[in-house]
């Protein structure tokens, strides 16, 4: 029997009127993403947490749909007309649904869009409209165990490739396996930062068919790279082909089988999990002194066109766009802000990955700022594997078959 | 060769096919035998058998794919795509079975073509289709979906099976002046169970182990068959042992119990309704 | 003696619904390979440049071929193993049935859990097959078996085979048990050697279930993009991209809707095409037996 007085009634009926105010204008937002599960949470639940806490009259339903069954989940759902109210995007996703009409223009004179970095900037806006908001942009490079190289008397993660051939010599003749160089992954990082660093052409005229990869000096000298790496034991090319870049390849890390392996920040989390795996992030070894930090602005939110809780929406993202929530993901996901001033998630055992991006070794993956169409990423992959399996291939045999992919897409 | 040592050798070569088949068994085994694992066992040592009875992945699992409820929608998707099938399909196999002409000729010719084609290729209209009639996301929609994918082998078999009825049974019913539909439905449709009991194997089959057509049409979790939860649960990335294997035990198990319990009649159905 | 309208009537709610999700589905298939539908927007006709660009590309021609080979071998494999185990089971009444229901076990599972399972067994590092290997002391033998070009497909023919091995072995030994019994007694009372009277008396007889059992797992092998989407994607290097995967990735990858109509145009035209000539060249050896 609860004891009753003035103040518990006051209360009550405090209460009552709140919840006929929220009963009237609860809205529920439907929100999809690929993060927010076991293995990559991102701090989204807390933050949705956070975020119901802070408006009461809005419930967030988050679905978490990975990113290759975002393709065939969500297109019939927003042609449909029964899209999520916010979904999670990247730019290949903005391309073909905003141009269809399919999001919610976000408009250009947000608080967040003035604050954004200036070089995200011509990325994020298609013609005059803008369909996503970026959460993170995530550095690609290269993982490397210090215990592995310790061992070997180096204590510095290599940033050159005359660094790199030295450490793979000194790995190799302890009896550690070097490098993980799946074709699936790892291999085109390294080609890619490499060839764009290289290359005369910019990105954006290869991924325009305006110049072509097969005639470039910078990706033939990337590949003729490779070569070199297995000539200099870094990499076993039969190896790799039964490494799945996005599980074998990272068990063989996490249980310290290979001494480095190119790969995304986003694994930070969890190989930090790992009990006494020492390890540090570091750029792509390059030609520069530098190295290469392939950053990759990775996901963002966008709202459907059709979204009846447009508000809620809007007020949804926005709150991702403050600094101290946008913090949250950025430690979870070890990712740096896309807005200016916005500090980084990255931990201690990325400073080499840091000290690039300052040095000015900084390169865009070209697919997540469209400067290259997605099919042609998967037949880096394909092409790249295949070239591994067989290095007598002729660059321009591995060349050829990406300004083929380009081809396709004009 | 003495007929002692003949008999002893042909029992030597039974006993060695019995071995060579229960080694065909041994993917099934891994699978149950890794469920009961944890994820470091499985990693230390990728052979091995359970050391404990660990269900911490079952709990896991049974949670993170809302088993039961995947459990009772492949159910209740399986019976109704059953009934509409059997009716549908074996009241338009009794004209089929009982005349050859130039109607019945190309309704089967259709059939077949139904028969051979790949689900996948009808799928992206069948999107579009169903978008217009405000049928995705919905039990109805898959019901449908599953029942015109299954409908082309009802017919089929229903044909083979009510030929196989001898017509005197019929011909009485006519001299009463009956109409097709009654004699349909008081003569043919009772003898029909064991064609029905044969089919329902069929579907059930289908609607539990097809991943395509459910992950396409149906996006709420709440409404997602077994094996859509199953793929969604282990992800197409970064798969963890620990997390798949119970999760691959929990998807098969329920048809695997059915198959133990009634596989005489199981495989001589399937098979019969090839051989027809 | 006329039939009633009403009889065919009969046949009207199953043919209005096989017109109306089938029929008309293939229709609009049609259609829309010739536009560049992406499944989003709207879709403009482009003519043949789809059906162009099939056979303009080697890949798309590869993808046949590596079509071809997937179903020749799973269907060679398929249908001699299970004509062996039925040969054996049909002469083994004791343990005909506990074997036959083993060796259908694996048809009762589902594609996804068959190939999450077998890519287990084939792991390159803590995979079961290569720890089988090193067990008994071939671990030279040891691969990556779905990364290697080489092996990869025959490692996914391998997985299908094992599922639906048992279903063959099934129909061959209803072939079996319908050889007319007075033959099997003629050729014993011959004194005729067991392998003799299968080569010359059963084997002819069993025509009718060779015929079902090629059709039936041709027809199967070709529709399937399950195994190798869940197992290796298509790769290493397109190794395993089968047709009916290249489909399923142009719908759900790329967004190119009116391509992958194209791709399942013609990948109907040539399952209809192989289907057909197999009969008719099958049943002209049953009737000329």
């Amino acid at each position: 029997m609860p004891h009753f007085n003035i103040r518990t009634l006051g209360l009550a009926t405090a209460a009552l009127a709140l919840g006929t105010v929220a009963q009237a204008q609860s809205v529920t937002l439907d929100v999809t993403a690929w993060k927010g599960n076991e293995t990559e949470p991102a701090g989204l639940p807390e933050l949705i947490e956070a975020f119901e806490a802070a408006h009461p009259d809005i419930d967030v339903e988050l679905s978490y749909i990975s990113r290759l069954d975002t393709d065939v989940v969500l297109p019939p759902r927003l042609q449909g007309g029964n899209a999520p109210d916010v979904m999670m995007t990247d730019m290949p996703l903005v391309k073909i649904w905003g141009g269809a009409g399919l999001l919610a223009d976000l408009g250009t004179s947000s608080d967040w869009y003035t604050r954004l970095e200036p070089g995200l900037v011509p990325s994020v806006t298609s013609g005059d409209a803008t369909y996503i908001m970026p959460l993170e942009v995530i550095g690609m490079g290269n993982f490397v165990n210090m215990g592995l190289l310790n061992s070997v008397g180096i204590d510095e993660a290599p940033t050159t490739l005359d660094a790199l051939k030295a450490a793979c010599g000194a790995l190799d003749a302890a009896g550690i396996k070097p490098m993980v160089f799946t074709g699936g992954f790892s291999a085109p990082l390294f080609t890619i930062a490499n060839g764009l660093e290289a290359s005369e052409a910019a990105a954006a005229d290869l991924g325009a068919g305006d110049a072509t990869f097969a005639e470039n000096a910078g990706f033939g000298g990337a590949i003729d790279e490779i070569r070199a790496l297995i000539d200099a034991k870094c990499v076993d090319p039969d190896a790799q082909a039964g490494l799945d870049p996005w599980s074998s390849a990272l068990s063989e890390f996490k249980a310290g089988n290979f001494a480095m392996m190119p790969q995304g920040a986003w694994n930070i989390a969890d190989f930090s999990s790992v009990e006494g795996l020492d390890f540090a992030f570091a750029p792509i070894p390059s030609g520069k002194a530098s190295g290469v930090a392939l950053d990759l602005f990775g996901i963002g939110w966008s709202i459907s066109a059709g979204s009846e809780n447009m508000d809620a929406a809007k007020t949804f993202i926005e709150f991702f766009a403050e600094e101290a929530n946008l913090q949250v993901m950025l430690d979870a996901e070890s990712a740096y802000s896309p807005f200016q001033g916005g500090a980084s998630g990255m931990p201690d055992l990325a400073a080499p990955y840091d000290q690039s991006r300052i040095d000015g070794g900084v390169i865009m993956y070209p697919f997540a700022v469209l400067d290259w169409p997605k099919p042609l990423e998967a037949e880096i992959w394909d092409s790249l594997t295949g070239f591994l399996l067989n290095t007598d291939r002729s660059n321009e045999d591995v060349l050829e078959r990406w300004d083929e992919a380009v081809e396709d897409t004009l | 060769m003495s007929p002692a040592v003949r008999a002893i050798s042909w029992k030597l070569a039974q006993a060695l096919v019995v071995v060579v088949v229960i080694a065909m068994l041994m993917p099934v085994i891994y699978m149950l035998a890794m469920s009961f694992r944890t994820a470091e066992e499985i990693t230390a040592q990728p052979l091995g058998l359970p050391t404990q009875l660990y269900l911490g992945n079952y709990a896991r699992a049974i949670e993170g794919m809302g088993y039961l409820r995947s459990v009772v929608n492949s159910l209740g998707i399986t019976l109704s795509v059953t009934v509409l099938v059997a009716f549908l399909g074996s009241m338009a196999a009794y004209p089929l079975a009982r005349r050859a002409n130039r109607f019945t000729k190309i309704v089967l010719l259709i059939v077949a073509l139904g028969l051979a084609t790949p689900p996948f290729v009808t799928i992206t209209p069948i999107y579009v289709i169903f978008r217009n009639m405000g049928l995705l996301d919905s039990y109805l929609g898959i019901i449908i979906a599953f029942t015109a994918l299954n409908l082309p082998l009802a017919v089929f078999f229903y044909t083979g099976f009510i030929g196989a009825i001898p017509k005197e049974l019929e011909e009485a019913a006519r001299l009463d002046n009956c109409g097709p539909w009654k004699i349909y439905w008081y003569i043919i449709r009772p003898l029909l169970g064991p064609a029905t009991a044969t089919l329902s194997l069929f579907v059930t089959l289908m609607v539990w182990n097809d991943f395509t057509y459910p992950l396409l049409l149906l996006t709420t979790p709440e409404k997602f068959t077994v094996m859509i939860s199953v793929y969604r649960f282990v992800g197409n990335l970064n798969i963890q042992p620990d997390m798949l294997f119970p999760a691959a035990v929990l998807g098969s198990l329920p048809l695997l119990l059915l198959f133990v319990a009634f596989q005489r009649r199981i495989v001589s159905g399937v098979t019969a309704g090839a051989v027809k | 003696m006329r039939d009633p309208r009403s009889f065919y009537m009969l046949t009207v709610p199953a043919l209005l619904f096989i017109g109306a999700f089938f029929l008309y589905p293939i229709a609009l298939s049609v259609q829309m390979s010739f536009t560049d539908f992406s499944g989003v927007g709207d879709a403009d006709f482009v003519g043949l440049k789809n059906y162009d660009r099939f056979v303009s590309r080697d890949r798309y021609l590869n993808s046949v071929w590596v079509t071809v080979k997937f179903t020749f071998v799973v269907v060679t494999v398929q249908t001699l193993l299970g004509l062996i185990f039925a040969f054996l089971l049909h002469r083994m009444p004791a343990i005909r049935n506990f074997c036959r229901a083993v060796l259908f076990t694996p048809a009762m599972m589902s594609f996804v859990i068959v190939g999450y399972i077998w890519q287990f067994i084939y792991a390159p590092y803590s995979g079961g097959l290569n720890a089988l290997l090193e067990a008994v002391g071939l671990g030279g033998l040891s691969r990556g078996w779905l990364g290697d070009p080489d092996t990869a497909l025959y490692a996914i023919a391998l997985t299908h085979v094992w599922m639906f091995v048992g279903y063959t072995t099934a129909i061959f030994l209803v072939g079996f048990a319908n050889i007319p019994r007075d033959i099997e007694e003629a050729g014993r009372l011959d004194g005729a050697k067991s392998l003799q009277r299968f080569w010359y008396l059963e084997l002819p007889l069993l025509a009718p279930s060779i015929t079902i059992n090629v059709i039936l797992s041709t027809v199967g092998t070709l529709k399937t993009f399950e195994l190798p989407f869940i197992m290796t994607r298509g790769g290493p290097d397109r190794a395993t991209n089968t047709l009916s995967l290249e489909i399923v990735n142009n719908l759900f990858g790329s967004y190119k809707f009116g391509f992958a109509s194209a791709l399942s145009i013609i990948m109907l035209v040539i399952v209809v095409v192989v289907a057909v000539v197999q009969n008719t060249y099958l049943k002209r050896r049953e009737n000329n037996q």
